[in-house]
This record gives C-alpha cells, structure tokens and sequence, in this order.
C-alpha cells in the first residue's frame, strides 16, 4: 500500500493532478489543517503555500517545475535591479531581458515546431521536428510574469521585497495551470495584507468549487463522449449529429473552462484571496465585443492592456482601431496553439470585432425590439459556435468537413432517434442551456442559500455530487482543454 | 486548526469517508439501484492476478493459424458489430469497408460495458432477432482487463453471449491490452470456436490521452489488422476487400449509456 502511495504521490504525465479528482481531495484534507495553522504567520504560510504550489505543479508536469524555479528567480532578481537601477534605458533593459526569458522560453517549448513545420513548408526542407512536450500551463504563468514585469517598469506595482512573494504569486497553484490570468497590481496586496477567510466566504468558496465539479466533471466531461465522436471522425455522422456535435462542444468548453475556473476560485476563496471572475454568462452574448467582455475575462483583459493599448487601442484612427483589434485577437489565437487554425479562429474573432465596430451605427437602427436581440444572439451564437469547430477539429481540413456536413446531410428526421439514443447527453444540455439562461442574481442567491444552509445539507449535498461524478464518470482521466494551453 | 476552517475540513473528512466505505464494503444498493464504486478500494489493493491453473486454455494454443484456409464467402452480408466503447474506433474503419464491398454494418456501441453487461440484458440476441445479420463481430473485454477471480465470475456470460450468437459466424475481438489482463483473453479464447478470436493483446497501439483507447488512426489499423487476419485463420471470412476512402459511416449505429441496464 506504501508503494502504491507513493508511486501515485510521483508524477504521472497520464494522471495530471485535477481539482476534481480524489487526489487533489486528499491532498486538500492534508493542506487545509496545515494553511489554516500557519495563515497567521505570514513567512511561513508563504513558504507552504509556495512548497505545496510547486509539489502541485510537479504532479502536473514533472520536473519542468524548475522552469518555474527559474522564470520566476530570473523574473524576480530583474523586478529589483529595476528599482535600483537609475536610468529609463537601464530599466528597459532590464524589462526587455526578463520579456525575453519568459517569452523565449513560451516560444521555444510552444513555437519551435510550428515554426520549423512552416519552414519545411514554405522552402521544401527536411528539419526535423523538435522533441518537445509543452510544459502544462506555461501561457498562463509567463501571461503574468509579463504583466508584472511590464507592471513593475511602468510603476504601477512595486517588485516584491523577496523572491517567496513572487514566487507565491507566479505559482499559487489554485491559478497555476489553467487560470485565471492573475494580474500582479491586484495580487500583490492580497499577499501583502494578511486576510483571513470569514466562514462566510470558506462555504462560499466550497459552492463555487461544487458548481465547478458540477460544470467539468459531469456536464463536461460527460457530453464530451458524444462531441469526441464527431470531431474523431468528420463525415461519418449525418448533419444533423454533426450540428449537435458542435453544439455540444460549445458547451462542452465553457463548461470545461467555466468549471476550472470556478473550482480555482473557489480554493483561492477558502484560502482568503480573491482571483478575477473570468467568464460571466458569454453565451448570453448579443455581439461579439460582449462575447469578449463574458468569455475568458483575465485573458481577454490581459490582451486589452498589454497588446491592444500598447498598439495604440483606438487613439490612432478608425482604422488603426481596426487593426489593433485584429492583430490583438491574432495573437490571443496563437496564444491558444501553436497551429494555423488557432491563427484563422482568432483572424476570424479579430475581423468579427471590427466588423461589429464598424457596423455598430447601423445596427443602432434597428431599435432595440426582442425580435432584433434574438437575431443578434442567433448570428453571434452561431459565430461563435462555428469558429470552435476550428478550435476542436484535428485539422482546418476537419473543420471544414464537420461544417460542410451540417448543410450537406441535415435532415431533422434524425432528431427522434438522436433523442431516444442520446437521452442523458440531451438533457444535460438543457440542463446546462437552462442553467445558463437563468440570470445573474438567482445564482447569487442561490450561493447565499448554500452559505447559511445546515452543515448537515452541505454534507449530503457534496457526497450526491461526487457520486453522481463517480456514476457518470467515463473509464478515461479527462484532463481540462486549458491545460494545453 | 483556525475554527473558521474545522466545520469544512470535517465535511470534506466525513464524505471522503463515506465515499471511501461505500468502496471497502463493497456494492452498495439504494432502492435497487447499485451505486458504482468509486475504485478506492481497488486502486489501493493494486491489479489482480490471475492463476493460470484457472484455466484449462492457453491462449496461444487457441489462436494458432488454421491449418486450411477457408475459400472467402463473397455474398454480400449484414454485419452486426457490437461491443463496448473500442468501437468508436473501430466501427468508422469497418463501415469503410463494408460500404466498399457492399455488406451493411449496424454497429452496436454500450459504453463501459462487459460481457457480463451483455450477457445479462439478452440484448444481443434482440438484436440478431431485429436485425438478422449474416456475420457478428464483437469487441469486449477492455473493461474487465483486471476483474479478480475472471474465470468464475464471467465464464457463464461470455458462453451466453456466444450461445445467442448461435450458428451465425463471428469473430471476437480480444481488447487492446495496456497492461496484463487477469484472463480475459483466456475466458474468451476458451470459449470462441478456433479461428473465431482475434487475440489483441500484444499489438502495438497508439493511445489516446486516456492511455487506454488506440487513437483514431491507430484504431483503423487495428481493424486493417483484423481483416487481414481473418482469410487465413477465420473458418468463415467474408469478403472485406481494402476500402478507398479511409472511414465510412455505418448504416446505422445503435447507442447505449453505460447506465442502461
């Protein structure tokens, strides 16, 4: 028993450590008592944090922890160079190194190939592809490592007096791995000010953590049997199963991610710090720069202020405006992987953007009438949904395939049997189409309701969750999509 | 412990408990309805091992070639594929050549499902009833890899579903093996009349990210594998001439969640 223990303590690369796993569970049960001992003494709850964060991100990717080790010392020792050094072009230098440590090190282990495969393209060559395995959850943290540094040159945060507080930011494993992208002028002080978590807040954060669960491990994961399917094999469903493939996978990633990202929030919580909301109701969504502003907020955020601004946002003109918005959705697209159809989805976002800038004194015209906001949510939706065809099939050739097929081969004839054979993954769609229907406020009370609710019904309530988990749970380990990124 | 965090450290302490009970007792029934395990007890006990005395078949004996091979039957045939989610992968690849060499494929996909899930619904005879295929081909076994005891427990139920098959030829195919079965294979090597098993275990797959399920490309492979297996050792093959178009959809496919009893 002690060596299978131990073993299963080593990482695995086929079983990452998820928040909705038993490991993470009885990890947490031991992390929680030691937190809450040591939360008032500041150096040492630091130093634990920081201790479990790195076991943490060990467990999920091996010993490419030492790349954090050394981003975040490398990241740390320019931040304070910075502040001693005297001159503006000393301080650029110093940014620039750092920028170029973080983003070399995204560009060799996520870029390398993609860029040697295009090379081979485009000259007829013959390099060989490098072998690479992307580090788990590199965009996220060198995202905030750039934005502390840049943060830290301008002045609007202060280097941290020692290398365990960056560290406790870059590595704070409730964020860690798949977001949200924690900005250092909003984190920093939370790590500086010893908060600790009202009981208010600690069953808070255990709702968000069971609304996670709820939204990856059995909604996600469990329609994504259905959706993998399609994608695995374009062409050789009906139009109509392809169209519910589709559909399925739109909800399938916003529950994957909401999900992850609640379950982060949650921890985060309960350990008395604060993380950004990051997704609020995006399929709710009438146009595309509301989609932006409800889907993957820390992400979309971090663009507007460290890509999009700098560019010029729109003080340059209309069309600069344009491009800017263009070239910063480009970006956001290979953020996302290093493939030609992450650069055509996010292409395609950027040019839906401003055609929707561009359009915006037209479409006020219309009034408006709810015949007009369901036609807007219809176009935005299907837009969207579109455009994740890309994000999931194997290849743009794919993508183009499952699309074509929905208007090839649709016949709604198949719906009654697509309905008997499909019961359990239709009506977790409604559920979850439902459940996103339902405003903003009900989902607060809803969290308020469980805060004050009997310990005795937050017990029952979380051993159905996770046997209802354990029931609908399929034979695979299901790792979060946004940990590729 | 701060007290504001006890009341959470307990309820997350008594349902683990309470989940990890449910696994060391062993099946739990509410209302009739048997609750699935959530492994604990398993994973901590490690993979079973079977005793080789068990059996009274090695598979090597069972799956040696034909020493004839029989003359290809060139009708055209409706082909009932059942079997558990290794059809995902399999059934496309099929289907491309059923279509090119004018059979029919209803393929049958009952995910997390075993011999012991067919055998006790009779579903597969409903099928052969409804469908009347010429040629079945099954593919189980890869949720029952590590079962303890195999022998005993899922003897009858690979023998009930062979039996329902009756004299319509077929071919099972054994699971991708990723790691040493408990005897599996040897259950249903002993049972499948020789030349009527196609033995898995030992192939190399590519694995999907569960580790578990070859991947798309690998799974054709798989099933290219198998028809080429087949002329020389199946005592009943029919003609699967290699396809053009790489996957193909089937002429119907029939869906069961791994809750359907």
């Amino acid at each position: 028993m002690i060596d299978t223990l131990s073993k299963y303590l080593q990482y695995s690369p086929d079983e990452p450590l998820l928040f909705s796993s038993g490991t993470f569970w009885a990890l947490f049960l031991v992390f929680l008592p030691l937190y809450a001992l040591l939360r008032d003494r500041k150096w040492q709850m630091i130093s634990f944090v920081v201790a479990f964060s790195l076991y943490f991100y060990y467990k999920c990717s091996g010993f490419f922890v030492a790349l954090l080790l050394v981003t975040s010392l490398f990241d740390w020792s320019l931040s304070r160079l910075m502040v001693r050094v005297k001159s503006q072009a000393e301080k650029r230098c110093c940014m620039v190194a750092s920028l170029a440590l973080s983003l070399g090190i995204l560009a060799y282990f996520k870029y390398a190939n993609f860029f040697l495969w295009n090379i081979n393209a485009l000259v007829d060559g013959n390099f060989q592809p490098l072998d690479l395995i992307l580090p788990v959850g590199i965009s996220f943290y060198t995202f905030q490592s750039v934005s502390y540094i840049v943060d830290v040159y301008k002045g609007r945060v202060a280097p941290t007096t020692t290398w365990l507080e960056y560290a406790f930011f870059l590595s704070f494993f409730p964020a860690l791995v798949a977001g949200p992208i924690v900005r250092a002028d909003y984190f920093l002080p939370q790590i500086a000010k010893v908060h600790h978590a009202t009981r208010r807040e600690i069953w808070f954060g255990l709702w968000l953590i069971m609304l996670g669960v709820v939204k990856k491990a059995i909604i996600a994961d469990y329609i994504a049997q259905y959706n993998d399917l399609i994608f695995e094999s374009p062409g050789a469903y009906s139009g109509f199963e392809t169209l519910m493939g589709i559909i399925g996978y739109t909800m399938q990633i916003y529950c994957d991610f909401s999900g992850y990202s609640d379950m982060a929030i949650g921890i985060a919580l309960i350990m008395g710090f604060r993380l950004a909301q990051n997704f609020n109701f995006p399929y709710k969504s009438q146009n595309l720069t509301d989609f932006w502003r409800r889907w993957h907020i820390s992400l979309s955020t971090w663009l507007r202020d460290y890509v999009y601004i700098p560019l010029g946002g729109n003080r340059k003109g209309t069309a600069r405006t344009y491009l800017n918005n263009f070239a910063t959705m480009l970006i956001g697209g290979l953020w996302h992987g290093a493939a030609w159809r992450f650069v055509f989805w996010g292409a395609m976002h950027g040019a839906g953007l401003a055609i929707h800038k561009a359009s915006k004194p037209y479409l006020g015209r219309l009034g408006d009438s709810w015949p007009v906001r369901t036609l807007s949510w219809i176009v935005t939706m299907s837009f969207v949904a579109a455009l994740w065809v890309f994000f999931r099939a194997d290849s743009a050739t794919d993508a183009a395939i499952l699309i074509s097929q929905v208007f090839k081969d649709f016949d709604p004839a198949y719906a009654i049997p697509f309905a008997s054979a499909r019961m359990l993954w239709l009506i977790l769609m409604l559920v979850i189409v439902g459940a996103h229907c339902l405003p903003a406020r009900f989902w607060s009370k809803a969290g308020a309701w469980f805060v004050h609710t009997p310990w005795i019904v937050k017990l029952l309530m979380f051993v159905v969750l996770v046997q209802a988990v354990i029931e609908l749970r399929s034979e695979d380990v299901t790792p979060f999509i946004y940990f590729q990124f | 412990m701060k007290r504001s965090y006890l009341p959470l450290w307990i309820l997350l302490a008594v349902a683990f408990a309470i989940i990890a009970a449910v696994s060391f007792l062993g099946p739990v029934n509410i209302m009739g309805y048997e609750l699935k395990d959530s492994g604990l007890a398993k994973w901590l006990h490690g993979p079973d091992t079977l005793d080789a005395n068990d059996l009274e078949l090695i598979v090597e004996d069972i799956v040696e070639p034909e020493a004839q091979p029989v003359a290809v039957d060139t009708l055209p045939k409706t082909i009932l594929f059942i079997g558990d989610s290794m059809l995902d992968g399999l059934y496309p690849r099929l289907a491309a050549y059923a279509s090119h060499n004018g059979h029919k494929l209803y393929a049958v996909i009952w995910y997390s499902s075993t011999s012991e899930i067919w055998g006790r619904s009779g579903r597969l005879a409903g099928y052969i009833k409804r469908l009347s295929p010429d040629y079945v081909f099954i593919c189980l076994g890869a949720n029952e890899l590590f079962v303890r005891d195999i022998a005993t427990k899922r003897d009858k139920y690979v023998k009930t579903l062979i039996d329902e098959i009756g004299s319509i030829p077929y071919l099972w195919i054994g699971p991708p093996n990723w790691k040493p079965d408990t005897g599996i294979n040897a259950l249903i090597a002993k049972h499948a009349a020789k030349g009527n098993f196609f033995l898995s275990d030992g192939m190399t797959f590519e694995r999907s990210k569960d580790g578990a399920h070859p991947t798309k490309a690998s799974s054709s492979q798989w099933m290219d594998s198998i028809v080429r297996w087949m002329p020389a050792h199946s005592p009943h093959p029919i003609r699967l001439d290699l396809p053009d178009k790489a996957t193909d959809r089937a002429t119907r496919v029939f869906v069961h969640q791994p809750d359907e009893r």
